[in-house]
């Protein structure tokens, strides 16, 4: 059982953090170089447009006010409008448009972490030979030495070039227009019945999230089995061997719900990861999700959608988290203390 | 890129001398009213479509096919869908297909022909304009004056209802309609509008992307959000904006007063990487594409399926010498011995690829009032150095060039044209050493006169030749506030400089010649000005003017009647799609 | 982390000797994926010093065109179509060259020796920022602690890369600035291992017995807690070697690290992707790619060795 307590307790403690977390954002804008007024009004304002602006912007006011504006507004879920890039529109309604495009790749890439991490990992810890525990183990190492900016270009090389299976970037073929209606365009098609369509996105999201998934499933395989091992060793393990309680089959059975107790913590700091990896592998497969959008705002100097993006980023990776840190105190009561 | 390099390059600069040739010095020619509604009439159509490829003169009557779509392909995305909030040339090519001014530019060239005005008459300070009428907008209200008095008002009006904010209008509401005292309605088809004064850049000005015509009552709808609810009375109506996928539909306008598009959709994509483009373009799934680079152009010239066009772009990249803070470049010897010096040609060539040709004045070819006999300054370390020397700079010296890092159209790899710059310099005894920023804190750098010397660039507006001459190499300040003897000026002790002057040029002379040619209509009058001005220029060279880029475009085979536009296109209403 | 803290007379032997007492080494060294992780390292490493001294810096920089084959594959493979091309002897450019005519090869060479530089640096300055702040936290307690290991976990509530990002929107682009957001985002990694091993060795009843002889704070972090500490800080530095040349690599990648030209990795695939792989010019991008992920490799196979000889039972396999 989840104890109450410790859900409060670990909710009180985010606090802080959020806080400083929300203090950075905001320090992000005022020690960036440049004048976000200039940024705004570009290369044909004159001085006075540029100053209506600055007043506008209350970034003449003193700091302090400035900072205690951006905490009131930042808890209405409101960072302001965007400098530049989608120019006068309020930086969540452009993170509501990016957000499931760079949530939807991450999902589908986690997801082909752990259907083929978790299968690896079991069977390097059953086949305890020598040979098996170096090929676990080099395949695990390399798969997260590889880095996503070099698997990306050679998958698209290979499926996209060479074979030409897969679509080399996007998201959909342009002959497909889909009103949004989550976001998440393999769900969208699918519910209004687009098959063509669908099939098309999910062509498009393949090579991305397997690209991400390979370096999951390095991480995963490789907490599986050493934790599976870790499990087979422990006292009880043996006690039920000594027992008799049969096979090695049986054995691995009973340890596989104690062994996926680390895993999930892998699990979820990996999704952390993967958010970041996400800003890559949209950059490589032309995706425009968060992290493109990320990049592009700190090229043109869009601080209010950098702070969005990077609160964002932040918020999803401080709630997964705490998510992996309940359900391990779930699998697992002892946490608790 | 082979070494077969060469031939292809020459077929591509002959290309675009044709084009250039049809681009002629088509500028404003005041009270000679248009009325054609056929926009494509007396276009320089049949220069540029040599190299489309077997396309005859019009595309007029193309039988229309059911379901047709054409997919326009770019770099990024349109962040608004308003050209009153926009600095950005993205949102420009799709608020052009959804939106009229009230006088436009003739697809292909430089010239101005009627839009929702029929007619207008400038006398001195005074335009007066009879409008079309019986045009409706998408929402279905009908085009009246008082459309065009709210869309005026939005824009540069702060104390107007309809105002949306200083965070949301861009700065071209003052900067190209600044000059205008009023907008009057004189009928619910007659505008009169009042000019401070005689300004011929201001027609131009009219028909630019961001003078377009908004319905008054989607103002009152949609206030602050007509960025994302676009009403107009163009060719194409909004259908959607898919924001994650960075796709904008649109639809044909049946009932269009102009030239009723041929193609019953229009998509505007995003394919970031300029290669990926090109593939997409090479592979059907795109039909035009833009923003293409030196390789990606080989990959659309390689193609069995689609063509490359290109023209001169209406832009200038050039090397601002700072006369205000880096007492060396008062010199005019100085500055010629620096033009002398830098390598123009090799950067051009062998840098930005041949993308672009050598600048000679601060205008290219197809503008009016281009002197063409000026020469670019020859690469000539002899003579620098000679210049240097009788200059008293024979053991040279050291100064700050401010570069932005980020490519543009007119600099297409900035940090080496100033490595080559820095190398060549230092064959004279000057040493260099480069700042480079992201662009926005190095337009503050420029702005606040903190360079030495800078890379800066300009992409035209209107295609009028102040908007160059004027805007980049004038102060701002009246001819009497320059000091006698001097020909540069110290932005602290001024207030209202033009921080576009990036040079700090103050040459009296010139600042004369360009405030005459504003204020007379005739072309006849004001291209000699221009000429003279681009000799005075020339002399005294407060820039190291570097290079026009090309504008280029990418066409699949089955596109017909596509033509490449300096200004103001796409103009995707007379495209067809053959299949 | 038994090994270290069960050695029970810690007193003023040197670092090394002790190392050498403990079964560290000779596990580390038993363990043949860990040699390979370390013969790579040395390999990258004499790549690098090689290419640092004898490799012109300026001719893998500027553009070469006029001088070598423009864009030419791999010189083994032969020339393209319609090249003519006289110096190309079949080794003449092994890797190729780019669209500037660098020839590839030296530019990978020369690669190792910027990732290694700005790696080490990277690594040793948020180790020694890390281990700082984790002795002090361990060590003072109280608020202290509270504002040290609060400002970690800020720093911690990013995903790496993004922090980075949101660093050099900060400071600006640049190699050294990379270097700088980097130690700052590794830092806290460094000082929460380190504080918990500090407050292990805390618990222990001798610091209290040197503190009772009037030793002052400063000679019993420095002589007491930090080589307890040796073990663990060694792991993380090797583990984050191979993160910390990834994520340079990855910042120049994304446009925010290396200035043009310069032959650095993440640039180079950068270049090549953007450039060469729609039009299957594949080498420019896949030979700065194959040799950054080696060398990642490397460190991950020495770091993974490591922490196996550290923690013995890992390697244990069931009878």
């Amino acid at each position: 059982m989840i104890s109450k307590r410790f859900v409060i307790k670990r909710l009180l403690l985010l606090v802080p953090v959020l806080f400083g977390v929300a203090t950075f954002v905001f320090a992000i804008l005022h020690l960036s170089p440049g004048d976000p007024a200039r940024v705004i009004a570009g290369q044909r304002a004159s001085e006075e447009f540029v100053r209506q602006i600055r007043t506008e912007l209350g970034l003449n006011d003193p700091i302090w006010v400035q900072y205690g504006r951006f905490l009131f507004e930042a808890v209405q879920l409101d960072f302001g409008q965007s400098y530049q890039i989608q120019r006068g529109q309020p930086v969540t309604e452009v993170l509501r448009y990016k957000l499931p495009v760079t949530l939807e790749m991450a999902i589908y890439g986690q997801l082909f972490g752990i259907l083929l991490g978790i299968p690896a990992g079991l069977l390097g810890a059953v086949k305890q030979d020598a040979v098996s525990d170096h090929v676990t183990r080099i395949g695990a190492l390399t798969g997260i030495s590889v880095p996503i900016y070099w698997s990306g270009p050679l998958v698209i090389l290979l499926f996209a070039q060479v074979l030409g299976w897969f679509p080399a970037s996007g998201r959909i073929a342009s002959e497909f227009s889909i009103e949004p209606i989550t976001g998440v365009i393999t769900f969208d098609t699918l519910i209004s019945g687009n098959f063509a369509a669908f099939q098309s996105a999910a062509m498009h999201l393949l090579l991305p999230s397997l690209v991400i998934g390979i370096y999951s499933m390095a991480l995963i395989s490789r907490m599986m089995r050493s934790s599976m091992l870790e499990v087979i060793r422990q006292d009880y393990m043996r006690t039920a061997r000594a027992k008799g309680q049969g096979s090695k089959i049986t054995v691995m059975k009973h340890g596989f719900q104690n062994a996926l107790i680390p895993v999930v913590t892998v699990i979820g700091i990996q999704f952390g990861s993967l958010l970041g990896g996400a800003v890559l592998t949209e950059t490589v497969f032309g995706i425009a999700g968060i992290g493109t959008l990320l990049v592009r705002a700190i090229q043109v100097g869009d601080y209010p959608i950098v702070q969005g993006t990077v609160l964002t980023f932040a918020f999803l990776f401080t709630m997964v988290n705490l998510l992996v840190d309940i359900t391990y105190s779930y699998l697992d009561p002892r946490i608790e203390q | 890129m082979a070494p077969d390099d060469s031939l292809k390059r020459r077929s591509f600069l002959k290309a675009a001398g044709g084009a250039a040739a049809a681009a002629t010095l088509a500028g404003c020619t005041g009270d000679d009213t248009q009325e054609s509604t056929d926009t494509t009439e007396e276009s320089g159509g049949d220069d540029t479509t040599e190299e489309m490829g077997g396309e005859e003169t019009t595309a007029e009557d193309d039988s229309e096919s059911g379901g047709t779509t054409l997919t326009y392909a770019r770099g990024s995305s349109s962040g608004s869908l308003d050209f009153q909030s926009t600095t950005s040339g993205e949102v420009a090519k799709v608020t052009n297909q959804i939106y009229n001014g009230l006088v436009q530019f003739d697809p292909g060239t430089t010239s101005i022909v009627s839009g929702l005005a029929t007619e207008y008459n400038v006398d001195g300070s005074t335009i007066t304009m009879t409008l079309r009428e019986g045009v409706q907008f998408h929402n279905g209200e009908e085009f009246t004056a008082d459309d065009y008095v709210a869309t005026y008002e939005r824009f540069t009006n702060p104390d107007h209802e309809y105002y949306p904010g200083d965070d949301y209008v861009s700065a071209y509401g003052s900067y190209s309609l600044g000059t205008i005292d009023s907008v009057e309605k004189t009928g619910d088809y007659g505008l009169e509008i009042t000019l401070a004064k005689p300004y011929a850049p201001m027609i131009p000005n009219l028909a630019m992307f961001c003078s377009r015509v908004h319905s008054e009552a989607a103002i009152q709808e949609y206030g602050d959000t007509l960025n994302e609810n676009a009403v107009g009375t163009g060719p194409f109506e909004l259908d959607n904006w898919d924001q994650g996928n960075e796709r904008i539909r649109l639809s044909a306008n049946d009932d269009y007063w102009g030239e009723v598009p041929k193609v019953d959709e229009v998509v505007f994509t995003v394919v970031g990487k300029n290669n990926s483009r090109a593939q997409t373009l090479d592979s059907g799934g795109a039909d035009i594409i833009d923003g293409l680079g030196a390789g990606s152009s080989q990959i659309v010239e390689e193609s069995n399926n689609a063509e490359l066009v290109s023209m001169p772009g209406i832009n200038v990249g050039y090397m601002a010498f700072n006369m205000a803070r880096f007492e060396p470049f008062r010199n005019k010897k100085v500055r010629q011995a620096v033009n002398y010096a830098i390598n123009t040609k090799a950067i051009v060539d062998t840098i930005f690829q041949g993308i672009a040709s050598e600048a000679s004045q601060p205008i290219p070819e197809s503008v009016m009032g281009y002197n063409d006999s000026l020469d670019p300054y020859p690469y000539d370390t002899e003579q620098a150095q000679s210049l240097l020397e009788e200059a008293g700079y024979g053991d040279g010296f050291e100064f700050e060039l401010a570069t932005f890092k980020n490519p543009r159209t007119y600099n297409p790899s900035p940090i080496q044209a100033a490595q080559t710059v820095k190398s060549n310099l230092n064959e004279v005894g000057i040493t260099v050493n480069i700042n480079q920023q992201p662009f926005d804190p190095f337009l503050e750098y420029t702005d606040t006169y903190k360079h030495d010397a800078c890379f800066l660039g300009w992409m035209t507006d209107n295609a009028d030749p102040d908007n160059f001459h004027y805007a980049l190499l004038h102060p701002g300040v009246s001819t009497d506030a320059v000091p006698d003897g001097q020909d540069w000026i110290d932005p602290d002790n001024h207030d209202g400089i033009n921080t576009l002057d990036a040079a700090a040029w103050a040459n009296t002379e010139y600042m004369n010649l360009v405030e005459e040619a504003q204020t007379s209509y005739e072309e006849s009058a004001r291209a000699p000005k221009y000429e003279q001005a681009a000799e005075i220029f020339h002399e005294e060279v407060p820039w190291v003017a570097m290079n026009h880029a090309k504008a280029l475009r990418g066409v699949g085979n089955h596109v017909e009647g596509f033509k490449i536009a300096p200004i103001a296109g796409p103009f995707l209403n007379v495209v067809s799609l053959n299949e | 982390m038994s090994t270290q803290t069960e050695t029970e007379d810690v007193g003023d032997r040197g670092v090394v000797e002790r190392l050498r007492a403990s079964p560290f080494l000779s596990q580390l060294l038993s363990n043949r994926l860990a040699v390979a992780g370390l013969a790579i390292i040395f390999g990258m490493l004499a790549i690098g010093l090689y290419a640092r001294l004898f490799i012109d810096l300026q001719s893998v920089t500027t553009s070469q065109i006029g001088t070598n084959p423009n864009v030419a594959p791999p010189s083994w493979l032969g020339p393209k179509e319609a090249q003519v091309v006289t110096d190309y002897g079949t080794w003449a450019y092994p890797f190729g060259t780019d669209i500037q005519s660098r020839d590839i090869f030296r530019r990978v060479l020369y690669g190792a020796w910027i990732a290694l530089k700005f790696g080490t640096i990277t690594v040793a300055a948020s180790t020694v920022l890390g281990v700082g702040l984790g002795i002090i936290a361990a060590y003072y307690g109280d608020i202290t602690d509270n504002v040290i290991m609060r400002t970690m976990d800020v720093l911690l509530a990013f995903p790496s890369l993004l922090l980075a990002l949101a660093l050099v929107a900060i400071f600006g682009s640049g190699l050294w600035k990379v270097v700088i957001a980097l130690t700052l985002v590794y830092t806290p990694r460094f000082a929460r291992v380190v504080r918990g091993a500090a407050l292990k060795v805390l618990e222990d009843e001798y610091i209290e017995a040197t503190e009772a002889l009037g030793a002052k704070d400063p000679r019993v972090l420095v002589r007491h807690i930090l080589p307890n500490c040796l073990a663990p800080i060694t792991v993380q530095s090797t583990l984050n070697f191979g993160l910390a040349i990834i994520d340079i690599a990855a910042l120049s990648f994304l446009g925010f690290g290396s200035e043009a030209g310069t032959p650095e990795w993440g640039l180079m695939l950068a270049n090549g992707v953007e450039l060469g792989l729609l039009t299957g010019d594949w080498w420019w991008s896949f030979f700065p790619g194959l040799f950054l992920a080696i060398t990642v490799l490397g460190f991950n196979l020495l770091g993974d060795g490591m922490r196996d000889a550290l923690d013995p039972r890992m390697r244990e396999t069931v009878d």
